[in-house]
């Protein structure tokens, strides 16, 4: 259609790529009680965290013999609760990791995943979720998107459909999942909760948007979103809401989007993580900037896993 | 529009009575739909006439499809389908005239928001296709009430007009259990208030209907003893105060339906046929059933300008 | 442009549209319509103005396992996504498309289902597809339960779109829907496209048997007969409204007002081909010798004019008196 002597530019689909990495590695996704603890229990995380990032470094695939492009980034919850100011906290922040020999190459705050630069990237996630049918789905049950939960297989059946004086009562049934190996791990995920008239997306949900970001996966009307901004000149905000979505605190950063994602969090966040991989397994995103990946990352010789939720990796290191 | 169709208890008549202004609609040229949620027992479809779906059909009706087993429920020409031979000959200038019958196996089922939406969008699909959607339920206070209140309640009905016929005989009990029907604590009005509906409005959208009416002044009676004439027009003129007190008197009844053995025992469409050749009918039902017809699809009866 | 899980393998296109009036007193205009169809955050509706308002919904998919509906009974189960997406023309017709393609073959057991999710639009089988006997089950107008059931993929699209708010229920007349199923087996190689089969069933079912190349765009397969419905839609919501307006033996004026709304709001939606991609056009001209889609159009078109026309001559009398 390109050669086309008339177009319409608002009747085309359009995506833009954007510049990739090889990985990116997260390094520290902390809550604000973390913060409260101190630089001690910062410089503790972080003397954890080395070796295995050391590991993750030695482990990546850069094919065609070159040195891998990765790029480290940080999550600070700002979210679901604040404290002190990234004036504050930022430069603590980064004298604790360099002390034990990390660079992070880029910030995001939490919130950043609700919303970004007046975007609603949550809920255009959510408008993505497309649920594994269990087997009998033929198209005419509806999704249940609308109740806010997504589940690995079939619940537990509800009373919807009891008819009065119809022979077939159900009895209960268990929880199954879908395409499970003989024995099922059910799990069901809340995406979020609408209380006093406001949506809070939850923990999980705001995870997979963030895993998202950072393997080049999201657009908004086609248009690259979480753009990283340069840290600030002299000294960083007072108020959260006055920091970027997502900073650049390094100039010779590697792109913060990669092919693959590593995260090395501490243990008590698997439960959190499984509920990322069920949310991300069942997550279409948009088709070409699928494509974009999938070209480039094979061009290079490190062909991406095809599902999404395989391109996502995690160290979990024990305490905290 | 759409027509709800309701009555406290069975044998008013309701689903013949409705069946007819249906008819009658139909021939008047309108575009014209009945739907049968009499879920606990679908049997509309023996009014038309319609073999294969007397007592509802086998699968593919409006129960399963709102339950979402079928996405197509089934719909029955009536004009084409019908074995009764005058029907069969549509008139020319007749609006079409569309049963969708109820499962043979139905039963009554619990309301929920998949039924609901499934039932939202019937409606106004319907709304979208035909100028008069009567809709059949059951009697006594049902689901299918329930699930008519709430589906219009929805914000995207507001403005599909929506009207309900509450049926009664001529009885004391009857007209008490109308009233009741309507205005009682669990009735209609309640339920729809409960359901955001606006009050005034709702009540201003509800007539009564009532069927088998006794007159006094037929020729039927010319032939009694003064004593019981006497007597049943001190009746007829008790029911009346009676139902004026309970709020169901003459400016909120629609009409009249005079007691009609076809309707009561053949439990048929009464067509022209019936009255001026093989005069098995009264003119005065098909008159009754004209102007129901007539005031059914009017403004004035209903209060509006 | 290629995309993975572009189903160009498939050996087999499915679909089926529904076609009807938008339920709203006046025809929306693009801003509107794009507020209409805006069905999930953050992608963009596509809107064209030339040669007519298009406006198009993003994509969106149902998962499904279940059996694909085959002619012989054959019991084929299958796993992927239908694609469904509504199109709004002019502002007032509305249709909704859910499609699938079908590749020749798959594995034997059901794939993790992000696998699946990264081929939009694709229902692969388990083991090997009977390429025919699905075609011809698409085709049928009963669907046993538990087949795939593209239909309510379709209607669940058009009541979440006529439930919008923006619409206020008030048609200008009152029309019925059609449902258009289509199949597109591949063409022998070396052959360009053909239509097999354009059948009107009652019911206002409608059934389209095609030939296409392989790599045909699906996307592209879907529009053609997106196409084929809006018109056969036009057609016979003209029709019925002519029949009903008892031109010929009604009072003539009264016939003019029963025809006002099709003046008002269909003449001017007949465009055939106005977006079917170049090397599927040919198709329409087949339709156009036979049985001759835009002829009965034109003479309906044309007989509503004429009454027009002869109802406005003693107008112009009583005009030209009156000075």
């Amino acid at each position: 259609m390109t050669d086309a002597v008339f177009r319409e530019t608002a009747a085309e689909h359009r995506t833009q790529s954007l510049p990739l990495s090889h990985l990116s590695l997260e390094v520290g996704h902390l809550y604000m009680e973390d913060f409260e603890a101190g630089p001690e229990r910062l410089r503790e995380h972080f003397t954890l965290v080395r070796p295995w990032v050391d590991a993750v470094r030695a482990a990546a695939p850069a094919g065609s013999g070159k040195r891998p492009r990765i790029s480290t980034c940080f999550l600070v919850d700002d979210y679901f609760s604040r404290f002190s100011t990234p004036a504050e906290l930022v430069p603590m922040l980064l004298a604790e990791a360099e002390r034990c020999g990390l660079t992070i190459d880029y910030l995001a705050r939490e919130s950043a995943c609700a919303v970004a630069d007046g975007v609603q990237l949550a809920e255009s996630v959510e408008h993505r979720l497309v649920e594994s049918p269990p087997p009998g789905s033929d198209g005419s049950r509806p999704p249940v998107k609308e109740i806010g939960w997504l589940a690995n297989g079939e619940r537990t059946p509800g009373v919807e459909r009891l008819e009065a004086m119809a022979n077939d009562l159900p009895s209960w049934r268990p929880p199954t999942e879908t395409a499970a190996r003989r024995h099922s791990v059910f799990m069901d995920v809340e995406l979020w909760d609408d209380r006093e008239q406001r949506r809070t997306w939850s923990c999980p949900f705001l995870a997979a948007v963030w895993q998202l970001a950072r393997l080049g996966l999201l657009r908004h009307n086609g248009e690259a979103v979480l753009v990283p901004r340069p840290a600030p000149e002299g000294s960083f905000p007072r108020d959260w809401d006055d920091l970027a979505p997502l900073t650049r605190l390094n100039p010779a950063a590697q792109p913060f989007a990669a092919y693959r994602t590593c995260s090395v969090l501490p243990s008590r966040f698997l439960p959190v993580e499984h509920a990322v991989r069920v949310i991300l397994g069942q997550v279409e995103v948009d088709p070409r900037a699928l494509h974009q990946v999938a070209e480039r990352s094979g061009r290079e010789g490190v062909p991406v896993p095809e599902a999404v939720a395989d391109r996502v990796a995690h160290v979990f290191y024990a305490g905290g | 529009m759409i027509v709800f169709a309701a009555s406290d208890k069975g044998g008013t008549g309701r689903s013949v009575t409705s069946a007819n202004l249906a008819y009658r609609r139909a021939l008047a040229g309108d575009d014209v739909c009945y739907l049968d949620f009499d879920f606990g027992s679908p049997t509309a479809a023996a009014v038309f006439d319609v073999p294969g779906a007397v007592r509802g059909v086998a699968e593919g009706g409006l129960h399963s499809h709102l339950q979402g087993r079928n996405t197509e429920p089934v719909r029955i020409d009536v004009w084409a389908e019908t074995e009764h031979e005058v029907l069969r000959h549509r008139p020319a200038g007749a609006g079409s005239l569309v049963l969708l019958p109820g499962d043979r196996s139905g039963g009554e089922f619990t309301v929920g928001r998949e039924a609901l939406r499934r039932c939202v969008d019937l409606f106004l699909r319907l709304n979208g296709e035909f100028d008069v959607v009567v809709v059949d339920l059951s009697a006594g206070r049902s689901y299918a009430i329930d699930l008519a209140l709430e589906a219009t309640s929805r914000p995207e009905m507001r403005s599909v007009p929506a009207r309900w016929l509450v049926y009664h005989r001529w009885t004391r009990q009857h007209v008490i259990a109308a009233a009741g029907l309507v205005f009682g604590g669990r009735g209609i009005v309640a339920g729809g208030v409960a359901r955001g509906h606006d009050e005034e409005r709702l009540r201003g959208a509800i007539r009564f209907v009532r069927a088998a009416v006794p007159d006094p002044e037929s020729p039927l009676w010319s032939q009694v003893p003064p004593a019981q004439s006497a007597w049943m027009r001190k009746c007829d003129q008790d029911l009346e105060v009676l139902a004026a007190d309970l709020d169901i008197g003459y400016t909120r009844l629609l009409g009249s339906v005079p007691l009609e053995p076809v309707l009561q025992w053949r439990e048929q469409l009464i067509t022209d046929e019936d009255v001026l050749a093989s005069r098995i009918a009264n003119q005065e039902t098909l008159q009754a059933l004209e102007e129901l017809a007539e005031r059914l699809t009017g403004d004035e009866p209903w209060g509006q300008p | 442009m290629r995309v993975p899980g572009d189903p160009a393998a498939a050996v087999l296109l499915c679909g089926e549209i529904r076609t009807c009036l938008l339920q709203t007193g006046r025809s929306l205009p693009a801003s509107a319509a794009r507020d209409l169809l805006r069905l999930r955050a953050g992608e963009r509706v596509r809107v064209s103005e030339r040669p007519n308002l298009h406006v198009v919904s993003p994509d969106l998919l149902t998962g499904v396992d279940c059996r694909l509906p085959t002619g012989t009974g054959a019991r084929i189960r299958a796993v992927g996504t239908v694609t469904a997406r509504a199109v709004l023309t002019e502002g007032r017709v509305l249709q909704a498309t859910a499609r699938f393609g079908c590749p020749g073959g798959g594995p034997d057991t059901r794939r993790p289902w992000g696998s699946y999710l990264v081929r939009p639009g694709v229902v692969e089988p388990l083991g090997r597809l009977p390429v025919r006997a699905v075609a011809d089950g698409v085709l049928a107008d009963v669907r046993r339960p538990g087949e795939l059931d593209l239909g309510a993929v379709a209607e669940r699209l058009l009541g979440e779109v006529q439930r919008h708010p923006l619409l206020d229920q008030r048609v200008p007349f009152k029309s019925r829907r059609t449902r258009l199923r289509w199949a597109a087996l591949r063409a022998p190689d070396g052959e360009g496209p053909s239509l097999g089969r354009f059948t009107l069933a009652e019911d206002g079912l409608r059934t389209v048997e095609l030939r296409l190349p392989e790599g045909t765009d699906p996307a592209a397969c879907a529009s053609l007969c997106e196409d084929l419905a809006l018109h056969d839609w036009l057609l016979t919501t003209l029709v019925r409204l002519v029949e009903r307006s008892r031109l010929g033996s009604a009072d003539g004026h009264e016939a003019v007002m029963a025809l006002r709304p099709a003046v008002d709001h269909l003449l001017h939606l007949w465009m055939p081909r106005a977006r079917v991609d170049t090397t599927l056009a040919p198709l329409w001209e087949v339709l156009e010798r036979e049985p001759g889609f835009t002829r009965q159009w034109g003479t309906l078109v044309q007989r509503i004019r004429d009454q027009l026309a002869l109802q406005a001559i003693p107008l112009l009398r009583e005009a030209l008196t009156a000075r």
